[in-house]
């Protein structure tokens, strides 16, 4: 069954106004429930503002989404959002990040110490638990980023460019991690990036935006096998898709 | 610098030295065979009317007075910025509401308000706690709303992706993020609670350490004069110490806590 469906969205920032700018144009997209799509593109060609309005941050001005046909406006637990920036409340220790949405819907003490220790432990976190986030390196805190919409729970993942700042190295190790994870809860995961590899590598589908205003340019499914393994990364099958996506996107 | 034995480059021993500088600088201007007492009291008169008036227990009845004028101006100031300040920088329609007001009163210095003051209420501790509640608002006011306009888009995105409602977000993302500027806000509106307070003092007051410094100014009493200036001193700066050590506290999650 379908679950998220976007119709021929457009938004234009500042609509009517002189300095109007049209970011995404005509966009329809479906994403199948339990389903890992990556969107790749070139920088300010409207990714993030895509996301956000999937997240439910604001309307698009055209057009609308649905989420098992209920049309979507407004934010809901059920639509968890990664953001591209540092979103970690720096006011609150690894713990309470990560157990932040349950304690707003009244979860007990002895529910969030076990939110807080399973999801630490799943984003390789334990022993940091009480630690603050300025004790934190980039990558761990986007790890408490992570580990806390997982911890939310919610039915649908938006991860917008969430490795984007991470060193090679790391970058990898989480990218493997997120894969693990969602084999295990498969949720639909609708991930933002700007690297291909990246791209190819987690995702069933990878959709290809152009810039200026924003349109859909190609889809392409990935049929590699999963579980993925990291060596897939070299595989003649794997490259082709590269090489193809690239000559795609906006240089 | 690196040459120099730490202890002699450290805090409190360069800070020591600037205020015993100036102290000697004093004792030998004041010791001159020609220099007049009652315009440059020496510093033994100084710490002489210090016991004189704290034996009479004078000393003590003022600060008393002032204190609790200051503590409480304070705490009402205070607690009213906050309220009203989240308001404002936290609601679009109160902003719109009550920020041209807030904007149009803020140039004025509370002092021009004690004469309509004294019309309305007389020479009473009401009015000088008044007038101290107002210069305590208006300088704290700006501050919170100041914080709750700096909160960073990104949690308010985060806290509301999460599932929290409006005034969770406020409770749980926007508090906290404002509380530099808030804490700022209660450290600024302390400093003009004692500028205000002497000004109220020293203008309509029957006690506190203002009127210390009338009445020595009207009988000469120069050495009463300088005592009270160190005493205000004093206490403005143990005060704002203390609320140091509170934001240090308050602020131990944040990277730059000073
Ligand atoms: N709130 C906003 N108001 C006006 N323009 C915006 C706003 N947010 C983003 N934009 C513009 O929309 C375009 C797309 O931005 P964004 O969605 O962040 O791109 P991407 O995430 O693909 O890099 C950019 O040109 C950006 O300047
Ligand atoms: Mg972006």
């Amino acid at each position: 069954m379908p679950e998220i469906v976007v119709d021929n969205l457009t938004h234009t920032f500042g609509k009517g106004g002189a300095e109007a700018l049209t970011v995404l144009e005509g966009i329809n997209l479906t994403f199948e429930n339990g389903s890992f799509t990556s969107i790749v593109g070139t920088s300010g060609c409207g990714k993030s503002t895509l996301l956000k309005m999937m997240a439910g941050l604001f309307d698009p001005s055209d057009g609308e989404m649905r989420l098992d046909g209920e049309v979507i406006s407004g934010t809901d637990r059920r639509r968890g959002m990664v953001f591209q920036q540092d979103a970690v409340f720096p006011w609150m220790t690894v713990a309470k990040n990560i157990s932040y949405g349950p304690r707003l819907r009244g979860a007990s003490n002895s529910e969030q110490r076990e939110i807080e220790a399973k999801w630490t432990e799943m984003v390789g976190l334990k022993g940091f638990e009480d630690r603050w986030p300025r004790e934190l390196s980039g990558g761990m805190r986007k790890r408490v980023d992570i580990g806390r919409v997982y911890a939310n729970d919610p039915d649908v993942l938006l991860m917008d460019e969430p490795f984007g700042a991470l060193d090679a190295q790391t970058k990898e190790r989480m990218q493997t991690d997120l894969l693990e994870a969602w084999q295990q809860s498969r949720k639909t995961v609708i991930f933002v990036t700007h690297d291909l590899e990246e791209a190819i590598f987690l995702s069933d589908r990878v959709v290809v935006m152009s810039a200026r205003p924003g349109r859909i340019q190609h889809i392409e499914n990935v049929d590699l096998p999963r579980p993925r393994k990291d060596e897939m990364r070299l595989t003649d099958e794997f490259i082709q898709i590269k090489r193809r996506l690239w000559g795609m996107l906006d240089h | 610098m690196n040459a120099l034995p730490k202890f002699l480059t450290g805090r409190l021993f360069l800070g020591a030295l600037s205020i015993g500088a100036v102290l000697l600088a004093y004792t030998a201007v004041t010791s001159q065979p020609d220099n007049n007492p009652a315009l440059l009291p020496p510093i033994p008169h100084i710490i002489g009317s210090f016991f004189t008036n704290l034996s009479a227990g004078t000393l003590l009845d003022a600060l008393w007075a002032s204190l609790y004028r200051i503590l409480l101006g304070f705490f009402i100031g205070t607690s009213l910025a906050v309220v009203v300040g989240c308001l404002v920088g936290w609601y679009k329609t109160v902003e719109f509401l009550v920020d041209p007001l807030i904007e149009a009163i803020r140039p004025i210095p509370p002092l021009a308000y004690i004469p309509i003051i004294i019309i309305w209420f007389g020479i009473e501790e009401f009015s000088r706690v008044l007038l101290i509640s107002i210069a305590c608002f208006m300088v704290c006011v700006v501050n919170v709303i100041a914080g709750m306009k700096n909160v960073p888009q990104v949690y308010v995105d985060a806290a509301s992706t999460m599932g929290a409602s409006r005034f969770q977000v406020f409770r749980t993302v926007a508090i906290p993020a404002a509380t530099p500027f808030i804490i700022t806000g209660y450290r600024i509106a302390l400093a003009a609670a004692w500028t205000t307070l002497v000004a109220a003092e020293l203008i309509a007051a029957p006690s506190g350490l203002g009127f210390m410094l009338q009445e020595g100014r009207r009988y000469f009493l120069t050495d009463q004069v300088m005592m009270i200036i160190v005493i205000i001193g004093a206490c403005a700066f143990i005060m704002d110490r203390t609320f140091r050590a509170i934001q240090k506290r308050l602020m131990i999650w944040s990277e730059t806590r000073e």
